[in-house]
């Protein structure tokens, strides 16, 4: 079988990365991202409805008169003045930095009483929320992540000592920062609110990233034994393209069931669990591009890079 | 050995019938629990059952603000990640959402509210035996032994004459207040209170040094465990009461809940038509192992209560596709050997051989990743971390153990290499 030259192409392949972080920058300065109300905060709109109302339509129809990220739901209440009596309330949550103006939220109770059946008289509140993902929860899921690295960073160096491990771990840091900074770029250019979704989204994709890196370097430190006399660009070429069928093959069938799940979603028109899985999509190809094209071939960079500077060590 | 290998494999199948089995029966009954963002859950606000114009405004600030710590780590207790604890400062007061638990959809949930948001405040007491209520138990007196705040640890254990128990362990002020108590009061009882409800009164038989102390009369495991992770909580500074409950439908939207599993169920025929298409029998075999992992999954879930949110189905998307990953480097490295002129045996041994360092150095990072997130995480974090984790560890055992065992009971069976996926 012929065998692609990936090694020889590194700087198209780095360049191309590079080019779709620069965009992702260039969104985000003119966009900009817009924080999602588990991060922001925002205002809770209460309206009290005759039966329950459709909250995925609700939803739809507020956020695009306001151009907010709106999140409905609906609430009952057992009457406490008259038993077997239930309250129905449709419950806005709208994220926003400052409190809605009182412009706003009249336009959002004109929308809801035109389209959904409002409660004559009926009970509208309207309170601020504070954001339910503080900067302390962040913080500690940082510091978790950073002890993770470390940890793996530890792990792969003591496993990977055959092929100099501290460059594959830190290269295979690197390629899941590139896949979580692709991912992010995401939500400027085609304006997703971020939000805990993100979160959940960005973790595994940190999960699969590494994974795939793992397997390439796991490659190579076998074929680093088996072909002593070829040089690392050959070996490096060789581990990858042996890896290539599997790294297609895995991420084809999660891909297969993550795009199952966003179809299912667009048609039933649940914006939850497409702010889920597009993000996945995303973040799983810039995982399979970076563990081929980027992972690899920057561990030679490394390795030559040291090798230069203490030839004894060759 | 041919006889052997079918017998393997008929094994395999038989023990993931089974859990399947289990696993359908488990979903059939209502007993996953699914978190508040799918399928909705309980809205309460809980009010201190104090007078509010008795304390100073930091007081009771301070007061909600530890109230709202100890009722996360109750609720981490009965495995309740995806919760949400706010103080609403302007009416000092918390707001709570709880999802459902498995299988209930509507009812009024106020007694477990209120047990919830009960103070926990433990106590040994002096006994007086004039003050006994119509049952003849004690009633607290106010002299005070010990309380919950001298408590350094409580764990639930068993014991051959008291049966279930919760031991504790005392701080040093506890341990000298213990001392000094059971030196005075041998051969009369000791009265526990949990705040002003009687737990039991055991009798001082000696001095007890050491800082330990038993709390007995618990009627099974459960009830221990329950108690124990009470005290080890803490108690808060007031009682909390639910002066309203609401039902709230999904945050996700709603629906959520029944597009996700026939996504679910769509993609994973997808993921197994793929693999029959590209690796033949042994993609067969991946398939039945997936499956595996899938109903063992649904039977962990269901067996330790934790609640399924999105965060959680992040993490057994990520463990399940890891799985298949553990298959595919595997059997391309088989395809390899075969294609190399290996016998078919020789081919599937080196296979899974040569692909074993690969995968357990995958899954170990997982891992590491998964233990981190769970301890230092919290929130939607720890719920993502719990099922990553849990889900690794089974997809091991699915994606190579299980797997190994067909393949080389299948071996003996069919020996075409063209099942293999080799032309």
């Amino acid at each position: 079988m012929k065998q692609m030259e990936i090694v020889r192409n590194q700087s198209k392949f780095f360049l191309i990365s590079i080019a779709v972080i620069a965009v992702g920058i260039i969104f985000y300065i003119v966009n900009g991202v817009q924080l999602d109300i588990q991060f922001s905060g925002g205002t809770r709109i209460m309206i009290e409805t005759n039966g329950e109302v459709d909250s995925n339509q609700a939803e739809v129809l507020v956020e695009n008169a306001l151009g907010k990220s709106v999140t409905a739901q609906t609430q009952k209440t057992n009457n406490p003045g008259a038993e077997g009596e239930v309250i129905y309330m449709l419950r806005l949550d709208i994220a926003s930095e400052e409190t809605l103006t009182p412009e706003e939220r009249d336009l959002v109770i004109d929308i809801i009483s035109e389209n959904f059946d409002v409660k004559e008289g009926g009970n509208q509140e309207m309170l601020s929320v504070e954001p339910s993902i503080g900067r302390e929860t962040l913080l500690n899921g940082l510091k978790a992540l950073l002890i993770a690295s470390v940890l793996i960073i530890l792990y792969v160096t003591w496993r990977f000592s055959a092929i100099h491990g501290f460059a594959a771990a830190i290269t295979s840091i690197i390629a899941l920062v590139h896949d979580i900074i692709i991912t992010f770029a995401l939500y400027p250019i085609i304006r997703f609110p971020l939000g805990e979704v993100f979160i959940t989204a960005a973790l595994t994709i940190i999960g699969y990233s590494l994974n795939a890196s793992i397997i390439v370097f796991d490659r190579i430190r076998e074929n680093a034994k088996l072909m002593r006399k070829n040089t690392f660009d050959e070996i490096v070429n060789t581990s990858i393209n042996q890896s290539f069928a599997r790294t297609v093959n895995t991420t084809v069938t999660t891909l297969l069931a993550i795009v199952t799940l966003y179809i299912f979603a667009s048609v039933s028109n649940i914006s939850s669990l497409k702010e889920f899985s597009l993000p996945l999509i995303v973040g799983f190809t810039a995982g399979v591009y970076s563990s081929l094209f980027i992972a690899g071939p920057l561990w030679l960079v490394w390795r030559k890079g040291t090798m230069a500077k203490s030839p004894k060590n060759a | 050995m041919r006889n052997y290998g079918i017998l393997k494999l008929v094994a395999v199948i038989v023990v993931i019938a089974v859990c399947a089995f289990l696993a359908y029966n488990e979903v059939k009954n209502n007993n996953i629990r699914t978190g508040i963002d799918i399928r909705g859950g309980i809205y309460a606000v809980l009010e201190p059952d104090i007078d509010k114009t008795s304390l100073a405004a930091e007081e009771i600030d301070k007061g909600l603000e530890s109230a709202k710590t100890i009722l996360g780590k109750r609720l981490d207790a009965r495995n309740i990640f995806d919760r949400s604890i706010n103080i609403d400062n302007v009416n000092d007061r918390i707001i709570i959402e709880i999802p459902w638990a498995a299988g209930e959809t509507n009812f009024n949930p106020q007694e477990q509210l209120n047990e919830l948001g009960r103070t926990a405040l433990l106590t040994f007491q002096e006994v007086d035996y004039e003050k006994v209520d119509e049952n003849g138990n004690y009633l607290p007196t106010g002299k005070i032994v010990i309380q919950g705040t001298q408590v350094k640890d409580a764990v639930p254990a068993y014991n051959e004459q008291s049966g279930w128990v919760v031991a504790l362990e005392l701080d040093e002020s506890g341990s000298a207040a213990f001392a000094e108590a059971t030196g005075r009061l041998v051969g009369k009882p000791i009265a526990i209170f949990m705040d002003d409800q009687f737990i039991s009164a055991p009798i001082v038989n000696q001095k007890i040094d050491g800082g330990k102390a038993i709390i007995t009369g618990q009627a099974n495991a459960t009830e221990a465990a329950e108690l124990a992770a009470t005290i080890r909580s803490g108690a808060l500074p007031f009682r909390l009461v639910a002066t309203k409950v609401d039902s709230i439908s999904p945050q996700l939207g709603e629906g959520a809940m029944s597009v996700a599993v026939k996504a679910g169920i769509v993609g994973f025929i997808l993921v197994c038509l793929f693999m029959l298409l590209v690796y033949r029998l042994p993609g067969v075999i991946a398939s039945i192992g997936l499956f595996g992992l899938a109903v063992v999954t649904i039977l962990f879930v269901a067996w330790t209560k934790i609640s399924i949110t999105l965060p959680g189905i992040g993490g057994i998307i990520l463990a399940i596709g890891m799985g298949v990953d553990a298959n595919c480097v595997i059997y391309e490295r088989i395809k390899e050997e075969l294609r190399a002129g290996k016998t078919l045996r020789a081919a599937i041994d080196q296979g899974f051989h040569r692909a074993f360092t690969a995968v357990v150095d995958s899954n170990v990072t997982t891992l590491i990743t998964a233990v981190v997130l769970y301890v230092l995480g919290s929130g939607p974090i720890k719920g993502f971390a719990l099922t990553l984790g849990i889900g690794v560890a089974i997809s091991f055992l699915t994606a190579v153990t299980a797997t190994r065992l067909m393949l080389q009971g299948m071996s003996g069976i069919a020996k075409n290499k063209w099942l293999y996926g080799v032309k």
